[in-house]
């Protein structure tokens, strides 16, 4: 019995983790909130009933998409009730109280206001009521609230998703480089490379006016970069036995440089709005691009190392890389292939960064090595090497990206934040240690 | 099974460090303000919080906004465009009333402005302008850094009588800094005995201002002035010219921080544009709250600096 749970939470301890700090924020962040959009103005129109056609009533809501449609949702299920629906207004707060101005100026002042959530909480309302006396009893009705997390909303897990995909994915080298036991600290520099590389490119291609196969093409160009420079650093670690400690760091500052140098210490933004499509675009039924992109690399990558004889080879040169050789397999060409992969890898996190952002700067990837090397490590792979999952680091990437996004959404200050990431990284680590000794 | 009370522990102790979630499940809404009479969160993502400029600027937005019956919840970028564009979405996912931002790349933080424009969610910005044409900004609140530049100029000019080399420490990621530069450049054109013979990034902080000083100093024996483009750069400068044991360099500063204020009353800075982060804070919580209560407000204020010398210091009380 010990034995099959200690097995369970050896190869699933983290997702534990993962699952009880999504249940902790969700308990946190769980709050009172009216439901938007068609189906919030249909629940407003249908709890108003009778008094929609009595009249007196203004509707009014953002003037965005989302408010139009709370709009159409009140007045068709005021139709259905067989009243006409009330006058609306859209727009943001001078304008709603501009034009309710020239209503009460009109001899027309509202009785009664039917709108969005958001809206009934501007500070607009107070001071009309208090402002003009035909509105001192002016009531402002919102659809009526519902429990709800704000942590476990649609809208927030595609947004921790969407800020794990970059981390995840530079991830996915790193995790092959530290199961062979070594370490990339180049990975933040090459984003920032990688970013103003292509941004540079498609400037270069025509700018804004840059068409789809030249996007393509410069951010292939930008992944190939860093796949070169990761292919430097590993060939410096294979042919000249320089610790990939010293060899990466060396190529962090050489990265760094030469993004600073490509982009004149600016950022570029001369480019396309199509170009945003890979880092803001969601086609897959609301799955934004970049994690889609994120889950078909994870898949990738467990094939590689599961299945096919460089991902065995991964595996035995980090366990013990004098009998990895001595059995016959190419330990430099092993461990070539994990850096070029890394830098493969980062370079993909630097395109989806500078797509997302619509600009490329050398400032991007900062501290990002560390954050992934965290995830990598939080995930179960162990930093002597030999042993280690890719989805163990995907799961490592979540519970990073998890901690900071409900930190945020609880209002947690600035610098406590930090502390509480550093002190779960190291809690996460200590735990898998504890667990090995026990397994 | 024995392990699973130490990892809630260790979760729980995760949480209780980081705020005061109550033990039991909550009957009220957890989410803080619901209860509270507030009239929403303002959400702000500073450029970083390791500047005290941006201390004092959070400060006093809060302390506006308690006023005012709004509540803040500051974040800070760590001049991290990527970090600013996670909070931003992170602010839209908690619904907040408004945004204000201190964008880390002017040019970056249009998509997340724009992401919020959509959710229909006002932002502001303070300190530094967003330059993306295409994103709405309701309001920007911000320092004449222009003026505040020429104003550094007229201090150099007159500390150099008319004449000299002079040398400027920049960080030309930040727009609000490009400003200064320009405005620094142009009030010296006039002065046709003062030459600027060197312009190098310093990072906006100390420690690489000061290694940008250095060099500086290495390559210009002849050196009469350094504008640094804020105060912890001129901190790093002056503490560079101290090191290399040279005297007779004036250097002038920008932002009016009380260590450099303190600096200045030593001799050791000759001047600093003083800004007025406080005044930032609070016409942007300002503007926020006045926009929410449906009133019109400008799109662009701009708030003039002050040359503050060493006479300044000598009467300054906050200073002992």
């Amino acid at each position: 019995m010990r034995s099959r749970l200690g097995r369970l939470w050896s190869a699933y301890g983290m997702a534990g983790v993962l699952v009880a700090l999504c249940v902790a924020f969700t308990w946190a962040t769980w709050r009172e909130e009216s439901p938007a959009g068609a189906a919030g103005g249909a629940q407003l129109a249908e709890a108003l009933g009778a008094r929609i056609g009595q009249g007196g009533g203004l509707l009014v809501a953002p003037d965005d998409a989302e408010g139009r449609a709370f709009a159409d949702g009140f007045a068709r299920a005021a139709a259905r009730l067989g009243a006409l629906p009330p006058e609306a207004t859209f727009g943001d707060p001078p304008a709603v109280r501009a034009a309710i101005e020239r209503r009460v100026a009109r001899g027309a002042a509202p009785r009664w206001v039917a709108t969005t959530q958001a809206v009934r909480d501007w500070a607009v309302w107070g001071s009309l009521r208090s402002g003009t006396p035909e509105l001192a009893r002016l009531e402002v009705l919102a659809p009526k609230p519902v429990w709800r997390s704000t942590f476990l909303s649609t809208s927030n897990l595609r947004n921790v998703a969407d800020q794990t995909a970059v981390i995840a994915i530079i991830a996915v080298g790193m995790t092959m480089v530290i199961i062979t036991g070594g370490i990339d600290l180049a990975v933040g520099s090459l984003v920032a490379l990688s970013a103003v590389a292509v941004a540079w490119l498609i400037r270069a291609a025509g700018g804004e006016g840059a068409s789809a196969p030249a996007m393509l093409g410069a951010s292939a160009a930008a992944c190939a970069l860093c796949g070169a420079v990761g292919a430097f650093s590993g060939s410096m670690v294979t042919r000249f036995a320089v610790p990939p400690f010293i060899a990466t760091l060396a190529m962090m500052l050489v990265a760094s440089g030469l993004a600073y140098i490509v982009a004149e210490g600016q950022s570029i933004y001369d480019i396309p709005v199509s170009f945003t499509w890979l880092g803001r675009g969601a086609d897959l039924a609301g799955l934004p691009n970049a994690v889609a992109l994120m889950i078909v690399l994870y898949l990738g990558a467990h094939v590689v190392m599961t299945r096919t004889a460089i991902g065995r080879r991964i595996y035995a040169v980090g366990g013990n890389a004098e009998a990895a050789r001595l059995s016959g397999i190419s330990v430099a060409r092993t461990l070539l292939f994990v850096y070029v992969v890394s830098g493969l890898t980062a370079g993909v996190g630097g395109v989806i960064t500078a797509s997302q952002l619509k600009a490329g700067s050398p400032t991007y990837g900062m501290m990002l090595e560390l954050y992934v090397i965290a995830a990598v490590v939080v995930g179960g792979t162990s930093l002597s090497g030999g042993e280690g999952r890719v989805f163990g680091t995907l799961i490592g990437a979540f519970v990073i990206a998890v901690i900071r996004n409900g930190m945020n959404l609880l209002d947690v200050e600035a610098y406590a934040q930090k502390v509480v990431l550093g002190l779960v990284i190291l809690g996460a680590v200590l735990l898998d240690r504890w667990k090995r000794r026990r397994a | 099974m024995r392990r699973s009370p130490l990892l809630l522990a260790l979760l729980l102790t995760a949480f209780a460090g980081c705020r005061g979630v109550p033990s039991a499940p909550p009957a009220r809404p957890a989410g803080a303000n619901a209860s509270a009479p507030s009239k929403g969160v303002i959400g702000v993502s500073l450029l970083t919080l390791a500047n005290p400029f941006f201390k004092e600027m959070g400060d006093a937005m809060q302390a506006e906004a308690a006023k005012r019956g709004y509540t803040v919840a500051i974040v800070s970028a760590d001049m991290d465009a990527a970090r600013q564009k996670d909070q931003v979405n992170d602010f839209i996912a908690r619904k907040v009333a408004a945004i204000i931002l201190c964008p880390a790349d002017s040019r970056a933080v249009g998509t997340s402005i724009r992401a919020a424009n959509q959710a229909g969610i006002p932002v502001f910005t303070a300190d530094i302008a967003c330059l993306d044409p295409e994103a709405r900004v309701v309001s920007h609140i911000a320092t004449d850094n222009f003026a505040g530049g020429k104003l550094a100029a007229q201090g150099m000019i007159e500390a150099l009588r008319g004449k000299g080399k002079v040398a400027i420490i920049d960080h030309p990621e930040v727009e609000s800094v490009l400003q200064r530069t320009k405005g620094f450049r142009e009030g010296i054109a006039g002065t046709p005995g003062i030459q600027v013979v060197a312009q190098l990034p310093g990072g906006g902080m100390r420690d690489s201002a000061y290694k940008a000083a250095q060099d500086i100093l290495e390559k210009h024996a002849q050196l009469d002035g350094i504008f640094a483009i804020n105060d912890p750069s001129a901190l790093g400068a002056a503490a560079a010219i101290e090191k290399a044991g040279r005297t007779g360099i004036t250097v002038i500063g920008f932002d009016g921080q009380p260590e450099a204020k303190q600096a200045i009353r030593e001799g050791r800075l000759y001047a600093s544009a003083v800004q007025f982060p406080d005044r930032i804070g609070r016409m942007a919580v300002e503007a926020v709250a006045r926009y929410m209560s449906g009133e019109k407000v400008p799109a662009e204020t701009l708030i003039p600096t002050a040359l503050y010398r060493k006479a300044d210091a000598g009467k300054d009380p906050a200073l002992k």
